[in-house]
């Protein structure tokens, strides 16, 4: 059982299963339909030039340094210096502060969206969050401008982010994961679609983002996911920005394929995100996104940095695919029935199992909507 | 205005073994050591629905549990019958473990605002600013209520009326429970630094650097403060200089508080373990395996040790091993109140649950 079941189930019960998208009474025995969706942006929004893909396409920049990890701890210095020639690199700047600048003006209001939904054992380093807040500020945005923000407090607790960071950032979990769903979400923005006969059949964005952040940055985690193959810039920034998201798959099927890209698409979200930080610092290869078993955790000391999050997670994938084929595992891609199993706990210690069909081809689905590039041909991927 | 002895200041000898007034029962964080046998429970004797997530843990005082919720709402609940006698809207979520001082109910609240409530009433008697949330547990020593806020400052404000005595600002945010002895205050901060302060003044007398931020509150005994850092190790300091006698490795992070009894000490890790150790030595006395992640604190019983950590654990103090287990009263930071035949929980979901 996963952590973030673990608590649950600890305290709702039986209610667990249904978060888990194991409903007894849906035995899914073929494929479903895709079902129509409707997306509903916020209207009259004028799309911005910085939004996905946002000023570079197709372009991703990769640092490694095997030191910025060590008996897993992350180095903020290292990180620093990381984050510093990514930034250059990208932007072809001279200077870190003209770097960050391409993105931010002083009078933006920078949401940071972490992904905390593997804490402890792997989630956005708060090394790294650091020093995205430092770099912004060297622009000249007032503390008190910047938000780091995620779904679940609890998932946010758990990674003791509030110690962690600065005083004066805001550090918002949209809601609680127990109560409340609809507060923190703006009732106008939504994707509605009704996959599994859910009862509610509509995805909400959050109000924060809808209305409080004029820029985003986005900090995804390198993580193989068991119902999407990966979760990268395009999962966290789609499923942590919207509400209710669960209900997209039932074990052993997920429409996390076509629904992040779509997702991502809705404005203000898809303006709104203007950069990427992908915190490879480990690397999850098998039991993502909430997996706390360190044997599949690889302290790898990556940083991926770019605008086009497509670009980012085609190199993610790449990357969790070439680790998954080192160790023996599957093949993200595979779809044979005799892996799947509904017992998490043997998801969570066996490799060859999985608890959905993995639906990878979300990334290059979201770049057929236009939000970036997938073709590994296509990006320039610069290794530093 | 206030009747009642400082309870938050006693110790758990002094107190009725039904009571539990503060964060791991008493100032001292003994977590009732000595007084309360820790039966396997077999019944729950009424559950209660907070209606909202609650992060922090319930405290007994007179037969009422005081437990406050993510939403903001502090109910006083009567353990006899599991119903709340009164409630007490706060202006903001609360994650903070209330204590009592005298006729009061302390609590912080993510306003940014101390609250002083009648705890007869529900009615507010004062409140207490800051700049920003406090998550931290209110401490009560000498008629004055020590608190650390998100914004980096330490506070001292008068226990009878909130009129601030002095701040002092650190190098990060608090959200851990300030130790208050007679002359000086003990706490960790966001900066990575275990600090102990003048109670009179909030002067820095000592700061001690760990290798992260600091969640956790310290226990502290005649000689040592001990407290975990988000560097994996926990430590403990000399009480006079702040000098580390002993530190221990664990897995990962620990947000855990200490509980201690005599020369024993229990924390928890993020890596799921319990750790238990020879206060003055250091050694280890044994680890349990209780979950994928342990944030929540230890409550020692007599000859057990219970963990909220998913489920609820009791583990045999001398050998670590699980005692029993419950499956009800996941948290990330409650602890259990172990009240005589019976144990209160606060689950993360909002239910409070009387076992016995």
């Amino acid at each position: 059982m996963d952590r973030r079941t673990f608590v649950k189930a600890g305290c709702i019960g039986s209610a667990s299963l249904l978060i888990q998208g194991l409903d007894p009474m849906m035995r899914a025995d073929s494929v479903p339909a895709m079902p129509s969706v409707e997306l509903h942006g916020l209207p009259d929004y004028k799309p911005s030039p910085f939004g996905m893909p946002g000023l570079f396409p197709g372009r991703v920049i990769e640092v490694r340094d095997q030191n910025a990890i060590v008996r897993n701890r992350v180095s903020q210095p290292i990180v620093r210096r990381m984050l510093e020639q990514a930034m250059k690199d990208l932007t072809g700047e001279s200077s870190v502060q003209g770097a960050w600048a391409k993105f931010i003006d002083p009078k933006d209001v920078v949401g940071i969206k972490i992904n905390p939904s593997g804490a402890p054992a792997c989630c956005s380093s708060p090394e790294v969050i650091r020093e995205i807040i430092t770099a912004v500020r060297s622009v000249g945005v007032p503390v008190q401008n910047i938000l780091v923000y995620d779904r679940y407090s609890y998932e946010i607790d758990i990674g003791s982010y509030q110690v962690l960071l600065p005083a004066g950032i805001r550090i918002v979990g949209i809601q609680d994961a127990f109560t409340s769903a609809g507060a923190g979400y703006e009732p106008n923005v939504y994707c509605d679609g009704n996959f599994f006969g859910e009862w509610e059949t509509r995805s909400y964005m959050a109000s924060i983002v809808v209305h409080d952040v004029t820029k985003i940055i986005n900090v995804p985690t390198m993580k193989d996911h068991s119902a999407s193959g990966v979760t990268g810039a395009l999962k966290n920034l789609a499923y942590g920005s919207f509400n209710n998201v669960a209900r997209t798959h039932r074990a052993p099927h997920s429409f996390t394929n076509p629904l992040i890209g779509m997702m991502c698409n809705v404005e203000p979200l898809r303006s709104k995100a203007v950069l990427h930080i992908m915190d490879g610092m480990r690397q999850v290869w098998h039991g993502g996104p909430l997996t706390q078993v360190q044997e599949f955790i690889e302290q790898s000391g990556i940083l991926l940095v770019a605008t086009d999050p497509v670009a980012m997670d085609t190199i993610e994938l790449e990357a969790i695919e070439k680790k998954r084929g080192e160790r023996g595992a599957p093949s993200l891609w595979q779809h044979d029935p005799a892996s799947i199993t509904p017992d998490s706990n043997v998801f969570f210690h066996d490799a060859s199992k999985n608890l959905f069909f993995r639906q990878p081809g979300h990334v290059a689905a979201a770049g057929k909507l236009g939000l970036g590039v997938a073709d590994l041909k296509q990006i320039d991927h610069h290794v530093l | 205005m206030f009747s009642d002895p400082e309870m938050t200041t006693q110790t758990a000898k002094d107190k009725s073994s039904r009571d539990w007034p503060t964060l791991l029962g008493d100032n001292a964080r003994i977590g009732g050591q000595g007084l309360r046998p820790v039966h396997a429970p077999e019944k729950a004797v009424w559950q209660f629905r907070m209606g909202s997530a609650v992060r922090s843990a319930p405290v007994l005082y007179d037969g009422m549990l005081y437990v406050a919720s993510v939403n903001g709402v502090l109910h006083a609940i009567d353990v006899t019958v599991g119903t709340s006698k009164w409630k007490f809207e706060a202006a903001g979520p609360v994650h903070s473990t209330p204590s009592l001082f005298e006729n009061a109910i302390l609590f912080g609240c993510d306003d940014g605002k101390v609250y002083a409530i009648d705890r007869h009433l529900g009615k507010k008697l004062w409140e207490a600013p800051s700049q920003s949330e406090v998550w931290s547990s209110p401490v009560v020593r000498n008629g004055v209520v020590f608190f650390g806020s998100a914004d980096g400052k330490v506070y001292a404000v008068d226990a009878e009326n909130g009129h601030p005595r002095w701040s002092q600002e650190l190098g990060g945010r608090i959200y851990g429970t300030i130790y208050a002895a007679e002359h000086q205050l003990y706490l960790g901060c966001g900066d990575g630094k275990i600090y102990s302060l003048e109670s009179a003044t909030g002067k820095v007398l000592w700061s001690t650097p760990t290798g992260n931020g600091i969640d956790s509150s310290p226990a502290v005994t005649e000689n040592l403060v001990l407290i975990g850092s988000e560097d994996f190790f926990v430590y403990a300091l000399s009480v006079g200089t702040g000098e580390v006698r002993w530190k221990y490795e664990t897995g990962l992070g620990i947000a855990s508080s200490p509980a201690v009894s005599g020369d024993f000490a229990a924390i928890g890790s993020k890596d799921g373990l319990l750790y238990a150790f020879d206060l003055q030595t250091g050694k280890l006395r044994w680890k349990t395996m209780v979950g994928e992640v342990v944030t929540a604190s230890p409550a020692i019983g007599d000859g057990s040790v219970c963990i909220q950590a998913g489920a609820t654990f009791a583990l045999d103090i001398a050998s670590g091993k699980v005692l029993w287990r419950a499956d009800l009263g996941g948290s990330i930071q409650s602890v259990p109140v172990l009240a005589g035949d019976t144990i209160y929980l606060a689950s993360l979901s909002g239910e409070i649950y009387a076992l016995r």
